[in-house]
């Protein structure tokens, strides 16, 4: 899954943090990672670099000089669908769940590991590269999504159309966060939003019957106070 | 515009004199020398007229003891003209020619004048006694009331309460707020104009009593709020002319009652003051363990990646691969134990600070647990953990993030604290309105008078070596649980081990947020 030097043109990724340490360490380990790397130290220039270098991905701190990284994500979204990392000193779920609503497509904490980041930084490419995957694969767990068929060891597995409908966006957004306004608007409409009951209530029974053990999910993850995510296993 | 007190008082003497109250005296001795001719002229068949002399002096007592002075003199005289005009020969004549005559009618006006002063007297000391014991009684039921207040406006309430209950007068209390003086408490019908208050502040200043006098609304007496050390403002009292208390004797129970009101205030003060220093000292005494441990906290795994790092810049020529390798896993878990740390310092003060906004949500209990769990893959690898979930859990309000954070905490210590390889027990059940959920391990516990501490910030178990702990984690649970409305506490397992069970509302039902949207 690492980006294939050979047969295609290096990824192209926008760095958007002030703090030159920071700057200095992106640039040595993704450089050596074979990625083509621009720098912006501010909300401005990053918004003038993702249009000018076209990026494939933009790692983005929050904490910039000029504007909120959340209103760079906002701007950015307006014109652009390029994948959008948060890279962040702030850790709380509040501020997770806001860069994820405004349009980013994931969020890493600082500090952060190496391995983390190259993982993830990976994930948000495959997204761009394979969007309508119809068969997904994690573990022993397979969605079809061209048949609408779900099943659990080559079983077939009887889900309700809601059911379906949740395990259908985790999928297509697999190993990254969804908020649970997101899944909340997507599934039931935008009503429901901030009533996450129903919710709750669908996550457990579709962990009842996916989950081996529903008291330690392998599959579909909490990320407490932000949302579910899907996660691949290999 | 100031008048002398002896002047006010000779006029208040001069309106007694004529009060209401003298007047009916005079009829009444009147009335009872009428009586008492009347009874004369009963037993005058039967009696000497010098005996009847005695029913004239019985009334001449009576009138002394029931009425005062002056209507007692008028019945004396009274009765001597009486007694003289109807009962010495000639009758309906006065008899001053003979001796005898005139003896009798100069002794009974003088035993007469002297019984009824003697009677007065007594009578007066009588009443003066009462008067002063009403005196006491009112003092000590200040003095008692303000024993029991235990802040300024309780004292300034019963202060103004006292004053209008025992002397049916209207009262103001101004308390000095740094160089001003402001009208803090009064009676709901006193509204002290310019002037008054220009009384006051001089009173205050002064440290005297002071009074003004309006012709027509009576005297407007400030009596300085005055302990040994400082003046705390000034009592004013509005008297009107009309009091049936002697003036003195007023003015005498309001200095007592502002003596009283002053001690309250500056023992309010100083209790107050006392406290304050008490908390500065365990605030500076928190604040000292903080920096200790903080410091201790923060340079040790920064010592270990310096270290690492500095090898490798200097003697990374001449390490193994391996050496390399080594050091610098133990430099990252070192930085990654710094960051948990700092992380849980930001909990502590957010929580602290009141900042931390609970983002209340319905959630499950076991998604929950198993978030927990999740968080805790690594620690808890070699371990059997038995979660216990009770059927038919609801849905809890709670701000799920805050909450796994304190199962991952809970978790973390119990893997801590007890044997490497031994099970860890996760229970969760309602009990009526509340949510309970309990971590149990199979260590060794604590000390039991040491259970009540573990929730304090920075305490720690004397550990067994090679564990590391903040001394926070514990506190940060009891942080956001308390923050939930909840409870949490621990207690030695009978087979050994520790149990920290959590309590938390099933809902709040104040949180309404949720009601702006939608259906």
């Amino acid at each position: 899954m690492a980006p294939d030097k050979q047969s295609s043109p290096p990824s192209r990724i926008l760095v958007v943090d002030d703090e030159i340490t920071i700057q200095k360490f992106l640039r040595s380990i993704l450089s050596s990672e074979g990625f083509t790397l621009q720098i912006a130290d501010n909300g401005v220039a990053a918004l003038t670099a993702t249009a000018m270098f076209k990026p494939d991905l933009v790692l983005l701190d929050l904490g910039l000089p000029d504007m909120d990284g959340i209103e760079v994500i906002r701007r950015m979204r307006e014109w652009s669908t390029v994948p959008i990392i948060v890279l962040s000193v702030r850790e709380r779920e509040d501020d997770k769940v806001l860069a994820l609503d405004a349009g980013a497509d994931d969020y890493l904490s600082k500090p952060f590991g190496m391995a983390e980041l190259l993982a993830r930084i990976r994930v948000a490419l495959r997204r761009v590269v394979q969007t309508a995957e119809p068969l997904f694969k994690s573990g022993e767990l397979e969605v079809d999504l061209a048949s609408r068929r779900v099943a659990l060891r080559g079983a077939d597995m009887a889900l309700t159309p809601t059911e379906y409908d949740i395990l259908r966006l985790l999928v297509s957004y697999a190993g990254k966060v969804v908020t649970l306004n997101q899944i909340l608007k997507q599934v039931w409409g935008d009503a429901y939003i901030d009533q996450p009951q129903v919710l709750r209530v669908n996550i457990s029974n579709l962990r009842h019957k996916l989950e081996p053990d529903p008291s330690r999910p392998r599959y579909i993850i909490t990320e407490p106070g932000v949302g579910y995510k899907l996660r691949i296993i290999d | 515009m100031k008048m002398d007190s002896l002047d006010t008082g000779a006029l208040n003497r001069f309106s007694n004199l004529l009060g209401t109250s003298t007047v009916f005296g005079y009829l009444a001795s009147i009335l009872m020398v009428a009586g008492a001719t009347l009874v004369c002229e009963i037993l005058r068949p039967l009696l000497l007229p010098i005996n009847l002399l005695m029913i004239y002096l019985v009334t001449v007592v009576l009138a002394a003891f029931n009425m005062g002075r002056r209507p007692a003199i008028l019945t004396v005289v009274l009765s001597a003209f009486m007694h003289n005009y109807l009962y010495v020969p000639p009758r309906y004549g006065f008899a001053f020619q003979r001796k005898e005559y005139l003896a009798t009618f100069l002794g009974l006006l003088v035993t007469g004048t002297v019984i009824s002063s003697l009677v007065t007297k007594a009578r007066e000391r009588a009443e003066a006694l009462r008067e002063r014991e009403a005196e006491t009684a009112s003092l000590y039921r200040l003095s008692r009331e303000l024993v029991t207040a235990t802040d300024r406006p309780a004292i300034l309430a019963t202060v103004i309460s006292n004053i209008e209950m025992t002397l049916t007068v209207s009262a103001a209390l101004f308390i000095t707020n740094g160089e001003e003086l402001e009208l803090t408490k009064a009676s709901s019908d006193f509204f002290p104009g310019e002037e008054e208050r220009a009384v006051a502040l001089q009173a205050n200043l002064t440290g005297q009593y002071l009074e003004h006098y309006q012709p027509f609304q009576g005297k407007f007496c400030c009596f300085p709020l005055a302990t040994m050390q400082r003046t705390f403002g000034v009592m004013a009292v509005a008297l009107t002319g009309d009091s049936t208390r002697p003036p003195e004797q007023t003015h005498r129970l309001l200095e007592a009652f502002a003596t009283q009101t002053a001690l309250a205030l500056e023992r309010v003060e100083l209790s107050h003051e006392a406290e304050q220093a008490q908390n500065l000292r365990m605030r500076q005494k928190l604040e000292r363990a903080l920096l200790n441990s903080v410091s201790h906290d923060l340079r040790t795994p920064l010592s270990t990646i310096t270290g690492v790092l500095s090898s490798i810049l200097v003697e990374g020529d001449r390490l193994t691969p391996t050496i390399q390798r080594e050091l610098l896993e133990n430099a990252k878990d070192e930085a990654d134990r710094l960051n948990r740390f700092v992380g849980k310092l930001l909990d502590m003060t957010r929580l602290e600070a009141g900042g931390m906004i609970l983002k209340m949500e319905p959630c499950d209990v076991q998604d929950l647990i198993g978030c927990a769990l999740g968080a805790m893959e690594r620690q808890l690898l070699n371990r059997q953990v038995i979660v216990d979930l009770a059927p038919e859990l609801p849905l809890v309000d709670m701000d799920m993030a805050l909450m796994n954070q304190v199962l991952i905490n809970l978790l973390d210590n119990a893997t801590k604290y007890s044997p490497p390889g031994s099970a860890i027990e996760v229970t969760a059940w309602c009990n009526g309105d509340s949510l309970l959920i309990m971590t149990a391990d199979h260590g060794s516990g604590i000390p039991e008078q040491d259970l009540e501490r573990v929730f304090e910030k920075f305490y720690r178990v004397p550990v067994p070596e090679g564990v590391s702990g903040t001394g926070l984690g514990l506190s940060i649970c009891h942080g956001i649980v308390e923050a939930h409305g909840g409870t949490i506490h621990a207690e030695n397992r009978p087979d050994g081990g520790l149990a920290v069970t959590l309590s938390i509302p099933l809902s709040l039902p104040q949180h309404t947020e949720d009601t702006n949207h939608g259906p």
